[in-house]
This record gives C-alpha cells, structure tokens and sequence, in this order.
C-alpha cells in the first residue's frame, strides 16, 4: 500500500517534470532524474505493424540533446503538458508509475491552442534517496500524426 | 532598395526555365490536372514488401489522385493491387490500415472477394438478380502492380502505362548496388503539412537549404568533398546526389555511424528523387524513402519510412534506429526544420499572399548548391502539364 506522503511525493515528481520541459528549464528536469536515468518515447503503428522507438537516450544523452537543440531551428510555440497519475505500484524501493499525458500546443500568433499529442508515462521512480527520482521514463505515445514535429521530448 | 509593386511583379532577371510562377503551387485547377497528368500515369510507392511478408498480408493505401488502394500478397504470394470500393455499393471494403484476409468481404452487404480480386460470394446473389448478373461481374477494379527498386511496391492506375523499370530508366543505377539484400521497414510516420507537395520534393532536390541545418553544415557544409557532390539528371523527371563522407563525429553526441551499409563507402551518402514525389535516401545506416501524398494544392500528407537490413542483429537494428532518430525521426533534428521550412512556404505562398514568383536560377557545375534539380522537375512539369512552369 502506498503511504499518502509517499504518494504526493511521487504525484509531485509527475507533474515537476512536466513543468520544468513547459518551461525549457532542462537543469530542473535534469535534477529530477536519476543518475541511471533513460528517456524513450515509443508507438506502435498499426501500419507496418511494429512496436515503434523514436528517441531513446540515457541521462548523458539527454544532457547532449538538451545542449544541441538552441544551435537548431525549431517551432518555437509552447507546449503544456497536462499529466494525470493513474497508478503508483510499490516495490521495494522503487514504483512504477502510469500517468495519462496530454500535450497542448499554443500557436504564439493569437494564441490558439490545439491538442497536439495523448499517450502515457511509464515511469519507474527511486525511492531510496532523500527525494523520489526519475529512473526510467517511457512515454507511450498514442498520438502518431505530429504535423511539422517538434524537437524538445515530451 | 526594397521593391515596388511593379518591381515585385517583374519577371526574374533569370532564363524562364530558372524560376516558376508561385501559382503552380496555390492554384486549385492546377492541382487537379497535376493529380491527372503527374500522378495518374506514374509508378507511384505504395508500400514495401516487408509489411506484407505472409500470403493474404494486406497494406491500404491512398493514391495521390485520392483513389483508396489495397495491395494483398496473394495465395501464390503474388503483389496485386485493387480499388478499396467494392463494386456494388462504393463502401469501403477494408478499414485497418495493414492485415490479413483470405477473404475482403465488404461489410455492408457482405460481399466477399479473394487475394486475385475475384468475387468469391454475393450474399442472396441468385434470388436477387436471377441470371441478370453473377459473381464473375462483380470483380474488383485491380491497378497494375510491380515489386522492385529495394522491394519497394509500386502501383500505377493507368492501364497503358509502362513498365516500372522503364519509367525509372537509369535513375536508380547509383542505388541498386546497395539495394542487393533484403531489407525491412522499422520506422513509418506520416506528416500532415499545409504546403504544396513540390515544394518538399523541392527541398529533397536541393542542397542549399543545408544553411537550415546546424547538423548538415557541421557534418557536411564544413567537411571536405561537400561541394563535390553532383546532381545528375534522368528521363521522367528524375535526379540523383552523388556521395560524399559525413562527418558524424563533428556534431555533440554524434560519433562516426558504427553500423554502415553493404558496400557503401563509410559516412557514405545517397539520393535519388522519383518524379513526381518519392525520395530514396540511403544515409550511411538507413534508408529512408519520402512519399508525398497530396491533399491539395496547400496540404500535404508525407509518408516516411526507414529501412534496415532484413539480417540485422538486434544490435545493429537497435543502432540504425539510433541513427535515424537522431535527425529524422518525428523528435530528430533534421526532419522537423526541413517541415518548417515547408510549413513556412505554404504560409507565405497560400492563394492571395501576392507571392509571385520562385528562383532557381543557382548555377554551380550541377554541384550540390546548383538548383538544376528543381529545374530539371519542373521541365518535366511542364512537358507533362503542356505548359511552362514560370506561364502556368
């Protein structure tokens, strides 16, 4: 059974990581994650039929992506992530976690917003530390049809 | 000195053939007859074989004319492809993109087809038209089919059209030494752009706009044998790039490719593009192929895949995925400014913008920042269309 501080704290985890990409703050992202830390965004297509991997970086990785993408061009209208924890599963001294998540995208021309993606956070959190860390992310995408893309990870 | 209206209006100080009237990417009657004179009669990328490995495996596909296709490996493990409307009422006879059906049997009225397009079963056939009509008048509408060029499938909706082989002529003779064994499709996404399709298959038949990629210019622009690289053009619209070394290693978290490609020279890198919208682009580890999918004049459906080697290791698969990822992925670096690029034309070129006239007019020995590859697309343009590209 999941101890209700236990619970905020991880829930928290959730939605810190959430603000902190809103906010391209990757410093504070980066601070939430573990030192083992993986990141994959992941979908399957019913199209060829096949489990799908389109990022996939340990912690190093995503400091190197984090530093790359200013040197590149990219949309530059804002995400909002909107994520919603479903289940905490303790083991020992780790839980896995599943959060809905959906991503908003605000046209900075009049301000209009549109869903852009829906999918699911499995994340693996340490709870052995002074404070809950992010191990392991898997962002399970629903949504396949990004438009023009985006480069900065959900 | 900014322009005046007139000034704006002015035909480019350029030949004719070195730029095109900005209409011939707004103008909806114009888009219908490219969907008859361009895509119609050309072999056109459906799939590839590796999605449809079993007998009765199934891929749908929209034609760029907007004709619904099914293509089905059938019983004989022959390719075919037929029209995703059942003879009897139009209805859509199979919904899921990918399958696999011994029998297409059209929901509605239970009408039901075999992998050849024969029509097997006609629920109540012979106490509704008696002797009037049977099962061997209801036969699905079959497009011609061919595999090649990579087992890549190919459809082509003309009766009369010629064979695929003969429509690409010479243009794939710089690929197919890399194409000799089998290959699988791991990666496939689609892009929704409002943009005209040429204008991203005019980005595939340009370099210049490598000034729009930090990663091509680190690993490319500023390596030696960069401003090697040749344009040659082919019968049919088509055009090759010729090779250079990347540079992997030049850009932050990238390293030289670990995994190549059989017979490619290391770093080694390819194109050609396929009139009148498919790209294949063999990079290093990964092919990837571009298959434009028009909506409308402004909109635009891109099919992207990327492709290994049927025989790679879990390692080597896992590594190719890395790569492509890397910059075109739905999240890479590359293909995301490459859309926004596009996406910004369609802006700035949508009907009633006063955007007037397009520039190819770069001359550079046909090396890699000449625009003689759009200016090699666009006169076959306009021998198709009947007319010059820059007098639409």
């Amino acid at each position: 059974m999941v101890k209700s501080e236990q619970r905020q704290a991880i829930e928290e985890l959730v939605y810190r990581s959430c603000l902190a990409l809103d906010e391209k703050d990757y410093k504070t992202y980066l601070a939430l994650c573990d030192e083992d830390f993986r990141y994959t965004i992941s979908t399957y297509s019913p199209e060829i039929r096949r489990e799908m991997v389109w990022l996939d970086h340990d912690r190093k990785g995503m400091e190197t992506l984090f530093t790359n993408l200013p040197r590149h061009n990219s949309d530059h209208s804002p995400l909002t992530r909107h994520a919603t924890v479903y289940t905490i599963d303790l083991d020992s001294s780790a839980a896995s976690v599943v959060s809905a998540i959906q991503v908003f995208k605000t046209e900075l021309d009049g301000g209009a917003t549109q869903l852009f993606a829906v999918g699911r956070f499995h994340d693996t959190v340490k709870l052995n530390g002074a404070s809950p860390k992010l191990a392991k992310r898997v962002v399970r995408l629903e949504t396949r049809l990004l438009g023009y893309g985006y480069h900065i990870p959900f | 000195m900014a322009k005046t209206a007139a000034q704006w209006e002015a035909k480019p100080k350029f030949p004719e053939t070195h730029y095109v009237d900005s209409r011939v990417y707004t103008d909806e009657a114009i888009f219908e007859e490219e969907k008859q004179k361009l895509f119609r009669p050309s072999w056109i990328i459906a799939c590839h074989e590796s999605e449809m490995a079993a007998p009765y495996d199934y891929r749908l596909f929209t034609h760029p004319t907007g004709v619904p296709l099914i293509v089905i490996r059938g019983d004989d493990s022959k390719v075919r492809a037929f029209y995703n409307i059942c003879p009897h009422r139009g209805n859509t006879i199979l919904y899921d993109p990918a399958g696999n059906a011994k029998r297409l049997t059209c929901i509605f009225h239970q009408w039901s087809f075999d992998s050849r397009g024969n029509c097997v079963d006609i629920s109540r056939g012979e106490q509704g038209y008696q002797e009037r009509f049977c099962k061997e008048d209801a036969a699905m509408r079959e497009v011609k089919c061919e595999v090649g060029f990579g087992g890549f499938v190919w459809v082509n909706l003309a009766d009369d059209c010629p064979s695929l082989r003969e429509f690409i002529g010479g243009a794939m003779d710089i690929l197919e030494p890399y194409m000799q064994q089998p290959m699988e499709v791991f990666h496939y996404h689609k892009a929704r752009v409002r943009t005209n399709f040429k204008l991203w298959h005019d980005t595939n038949s340009e370099f210049y706009h490598d000034y729009l990629h930090y990663f091509n210019r680190i690993t490319g622009m500023m390596q030696p044998g960069y401003f090697d690289r040749k344009y040659t053009g082919f019968p049919n619209g088509h055009a090759t790039v010729g090779s250079m070394q990347i540079q992997y290693d030049k850009y932050d978290g990238s390293k030289e490719r670990a995994v190549g490609w059989p017979g490619l020279a290391r770093g080694g890198w390819y194109m050609v593009d396929v009139f009148p919208g498919m790209t294949y682009n063999l990079r290093t580890s990964v092919l990837r192929i571009d298959t434009a999918i028009p909506l409308g004049p402004n909109e635009v459906i891109i099919e992207f895949r990327g492709l290994g080697l049927k025989n790679d290791t879990p390692e080597e698969r896992r590594q190719r995925v890395f790569d492509h990822n890397m910059i075109w992925g739905p999240f890479g670096r590359n293909l995301h400014e490459d859309l926004l690029g596009v996406h910004g034309q369609g802006r700035a070129m949508r009907r009633g913008t006063d955007s007037r006239w397009v520039l190819q007019g770069r001359e550079e020995n046909n090396t890699i920042h000449d625009e003689v590859g759009m200016r090699h697309y666009y006169a076959e343009w306009s021998r198709r269309m009947g007319r010059p590209a820059y007098r639409p």
